[in-house]
Order: structure tokens, then sequence, then C-alpha cells
């Protein structure tokens, strides 16, 4: 069973005076066809959470385990390597390549990385997201909710195993942020993904398997359905 | 190759832009150095076809073959080492018609190398004192075979009986003579200025007042030609720098725009060397085209342009050029390349 784990993981910025506790010890793991939420307000540690947890930061302390392997040990190379294979991102902003149509981000995902998804599944995925019209259209002729749910296509196309995505929902109204928040619920379910969504936005708790909260680099457990 | 190509196909107008640009200054570069190889070859194209290889010149002549005077000794210590003597000087010719024309009068002897390996295109070899074989550039100024030319404030006079190709010296056309004639002209007899030799290090030893030159150093000697070369070879030199700061620049501020797009897709996992690699074939990409579109540009030009336009348009020098001016392009994106290799995925996701 696909895992991702983060044990006694801390990180920590600076020194003396200037030090600051960005996470602190924290424990975390969410396994496929699970939705994680993770919840906290501005400057209490998501991001830092996320980029360890995606290999894009190491921790000063702790370990994080894909699988059960030691991921934050290993060079850049790899953690790049790993993160083509392993893992989506779905973030605020920027998440498209705005000269690529909707269809040539999915080409693009083609070119650098073997073993996509496979050709059923991806139109399966066209239509869970409603994107099917939008494939000769650029970003630029999107609106936000169709361009972050292209880009939750896209990161699905590569057929991680974990998607982690920051702030999803923070340019979307009420009805587009549960939408998008249910989206990812159905997929996790539906292909059997970890999908780990870093937010400040309290209101998509409900449609979360997993909630937790990070309060001054604190991470504790909300809610667990899964049990 | 992928995001290098569409790129360049969703953007048309800012790479058409800068190919535009690397094409304009390519054409430039490549005019630049027809002139400059053009004027060179005004200047010495008649020692080009003599295929000498080195001159023996009185030593205090400066390299100069009009002001060298080299004594009968070593006259005949040259000669006998295989060199062909010649007498130069300017003159202005004037035809029947009333055609005038400056000239380089050039006097060579009958049984020497470069008498017979004189190419005419037209007509025959002169065989007498009173005949003279022309370069063919006198065409256009109206002089034609069978013309019966007066030398400039002289009595003496001469019939075209051919007309020879690429006859030019010091940006003069170039009138053949006998040696014995020329020193008629001259007023000077037994005056020779100079000894060529198809043999770059001549077996010829014990000159007195003369010395032996290599060709190219008498060439480089020519009056005004290093000057000339020299700022012709400054202007393609600084004109190949704008190339590399303008592609730099412009790939500098397109790179910097995209960074936030190079971080996302870092953190997606897409190798750096991925996004470098198209970053090198789109710079290639603009610097082949924009430098293909200038080469020919600079073929139609060189068949338009009047026969007076000093250009030679050498084959061999515009494919270098093109090479340097793609290799700079490819310099020119170093830079970007280096923000890009920079740029962490992390910064881009709010760290």
């Amino acid at each position: 069973m696909a895992n991702l784990e983060l044990k006694n993981v801390s990180k920590v910025y600076g020194a003396g005076v200037s030090q600051l506790t960005a996470l602190n010890k924290v424990n975390f793991s969410a396994h496929e066809g699970e939705t994680v939420l993770i919840v906290g307000p501005s400057g209490s540690g998501k991001t830092t959470f996320l980029t360890i947890a995606g290999g894009l930061q190491t921790p000063s302390t702790g370990e994080v385990l894909i699988n059960g392997s030691g991921y934050s040990s290993t060079n850049k190379n790899e953690q790049s390597a790993l993160r083509l294979n392993k893992i989506g991102f779905v973030l605020q902003a920027y998440n498209l390549v705005p000269f690529l149509t909707v269809a040539e981000q999915f080409e693009l995902v083609d070119k650098v990385k073997q073993n996509n998804m496979s050709t059923e599944r991806f139109e399966d995925v066209l239509d869970t997201l409603g994107i099917k019209d939008l494939l000769a259209k650029y970003p630029k002729e999107l609106s936000g909710g169709q361009r972050q749910r292209v880009a939750i296509a896209r990161a699905l196309y590569a057929d991680p195993e974990y998607i982690l995505a920051d702030e999803p929902t923070a340019a979307l109204d009420t009805n587009r942020s549960l939408e998008v928040m249910s989206l990812f619920n159905q997929l996790a379910h539906k292909y059997q993904k970890a999908v780990i969504v870093v937010t400040h936005d309290q209101r998509l708790e409900e449609k979360a398997d997993k909630v937790y909260q990070i309060i001054d680099g604190e991470m504790s457990l909300l809610k667990d359905q899964t049990e | 190759m992928f995001l290098a190509i569409k790129e360049i196909k969703h953007e048309k107008l800012r790479y058409a832009l800068i190919t535009g640009m690397i094409m304009l200054v390519s054409y430039l570069v490549f005019i630049l150095s027809g002139l400059s190889s053009g004027l060179q070859t005004l200047n010495s194209a008649a020692i080009d076809t003599w295929g000498a290889n080195a001159i023996v010149l009185n030593k205090d002549a400066q390299l100069s073959l009009p002001q060298s005077v080299v004594n009968g000794p070593d006259v005949k210590r040259a000669t006998d080492a295989g060199g062909a003597k010649l007498v130069q000087f300017g003159s202005l010719v004037k035809d029947t018609a009333g055609h005038k024309e400056s000239v380089q009068v050039v006097g060579i002897d009958q049984k020497e190398f470069i008498y017979k390996g004189l190419k005419v295109e037209n007509g025959t070899t002169f065989k007498a004192d009173n005949q003279v074989v022309v370069s063919d550039n006198l065409k256009v100024d109206g002089f034609k075979l069978g013309d019966t030319i007066k030398f400039a404030n002289t009595n003496i006079s001469a019939k075209i009986v051919g007309f020879t190709k690429n006859a030019n010296l010091n940006i003069a056309p170039v009138i053949y003579t006998s040696i014995a004639n020329a020193q008629k002209i001259t007023e000077r007899p037994g005056v020779v200025n100079g000894v060529v030799f198809k043999d770059a290090k001549p077996n010829v030893s014990d000159l007195r007042t003369s010395k032996v030159y290599a060709i190219n150093d008498f060439i480089n000697a020519l009056p005004g030609n290093s000057a000339q070369t020299m700022t012709f070879n400054f202007m393609i030199g600084f004109l190949l720098v704008i190339i590399l700061i303008v592609i730099t620049i412009f790939l500098y501020i397109l790179t910097i725009q995209k960074l936030p797009n190079f971080g996302v897709l870092k953190a997606q996992g897409v190798a750096t060397k991925y996004l470098v690699k198209n970053t090198l074939f789109q710079s290639f990409l603009i610097a082949i085209i924009g430098v293909g579109i200038a080469v020919i540009l600079t073929t139609i030009t060189a068949l338009v342009l009047p026969a007076q336009v000093p250009i030679f348009i050498s084959a061999s020098y515009v494919a270098v050029t093109a090479i340097l001016i793609v290799v700079m392009s490819l310099l020119g994106s170093l830079i970007p390349i280096r923000e890009i290799v920079k740029v962490d995925p992390y910064t881009m996701i709010g760290g």
C-alpha cells in the first residue's frame, strides 16, 4: 500500500535570536485513496510542510518516507525523478505553461515521462473534470476554475501516487472551491491516489477524509473518517 | 525541443523580432565582409594571380614596390633563383576616344613566370613593347580591344591586345607591359622595382641592398590596406559582440518572464537538463533562421549591386561567419540558462 510518511520532522530557519521553527516534530501519514486536508492560518508552516513532503526542501531533523523508503536523504536528481514519477503538484498559480494548449500540457508530460495514464483512464479523467471541450484552448482563455481543473488533470495524467496541492482553491469562490475539493476526494477514491491539500480555508474540511491542523509548526489530527 | 518550438509558434511576434534582429546584424556582417574582401581584391588581386609567395625589395623601401629599386647584381641573383622581375608605377592613360583612367602599370619579362601565367580572357598576350594587356575593369570605362592608349606626360603609346581578369593593384586597374616599355615610360632604364618568387623561401643569398619578404607582409604594407582591413574587422567584431548582447538580453528577459513556470515544472520533476536543452535549441533555431535569411539576402544583394561596388562574397567566409554568429547566439543563451539552473522550485511555491 502506497503511503507518504513524515517522522518527527522539524524545520528550523535561521539561527540565534532570528531562529524560527517552522515545523516542530511533525508526524504525518497519507495513504492511497485518501484525501488529507492540512489547515492552518498564514505562517503556520503549511507550505513548509508541503515543500518537505514534496521533496523540495530537506527537513532539519526527522525523515520523509515514501512507501517506506527514505526520501529526504536522496540527492537532487533522485528527488527530481521521484517527484516526476510519484508526486503530482497542484499549485495556486503558474500551474500551466502559458504557451501550451490544454492538450499540449499533457503532451509535455509525455515528453518528460514514460508510462503515463492510459488513454481510457485519461478520457475518464477529462470527463470527470469536465475539461474535454477545453483541449484546444490556451490557459489565458480559461477561467480560474477551469485552469485549476486542467492543472489537476495534468497532475493526475502523470499517474503519480501522491498529489500535493498548495491552496488550490485560493483564487476560487466558495462553490468552485467546494467543487474542486469534491473532485480531489472523488479522484482520490476513484484512482487510488493519496491527495494532500494544504489550505487556510476551513470550509473544505467536510470534503476530506482526514484533517490535520498546523499552528506554529505543531501538527495535530483534527478529524479522521478513514477509521 | 517541444517547448522551444511550441513557444516560438505561440509567441510569433517576439521571436520574429529577435530573428529579424539577428538577420539584420548578420546581413550587415556579410555585406561588410563582402566589401572588405572586395576592397582587398581591388588592392591585391593582381598579386594573387601571379601565385607569388615571396618578393625581393630594397631594404629601405619599407615594403613599397614603387619606392623600391633593386640593384643589378641583386636582380641577377634573384632571377637566377627563379624570380620574376617587376617594374611598377602609377600612371594615367587616355585612349583616342578620350576615356581616361588612373592605372597601375606593371612591367614584366616575357621569359618569366608572371608573363607565362598571364591568363588573357579577350585577345592575346602582348608580344612587343608597344602592346599591353589590361585589366578587364577598363572595359567598364570604355576601353576596347585594339584601342591605342597614351601614357600621361609621355609620348609613349601602346595598343590594347588583350584583357585579363582580376588585375587590380592599389585599387586601380593594372596594365601589363614589357619591362623595357615600363622603363621607357618612367625614363628609368635598367631600374627594377622588385622580384617575386613562387617559392615562399627562395634559394637566394648574398643580396646586398635587398631583402626577401613574405608576400603577405608585402600585401599588408600596401597603402591603406592594413587600416582598411582592420577597420572592417573591427566593425565585424563589434557586430558579433552586438549579436551576443542582443540575444543575451532578449533571451534573459524572456527567461525571467518564464521563471515561475520553470520553477513549477522543476517542482513537478521536469529535469533542469530538459529546460536548458530547450532554451539552447531555441537560441540555435532563431540564429539559424536569422542567419539563413541573411545569407539569401546577401546573395541577392551581391547579384543586384552595380559592378562598380567592390563586393566579393566568399562562400567559405560567409559559412565561417555564419557559424560564428550561431556560436555567439548559443553563448548569448548562457546567462538565461544560468537563471534556469538557479531557479529553486521551492521559492515558486511560496517558500
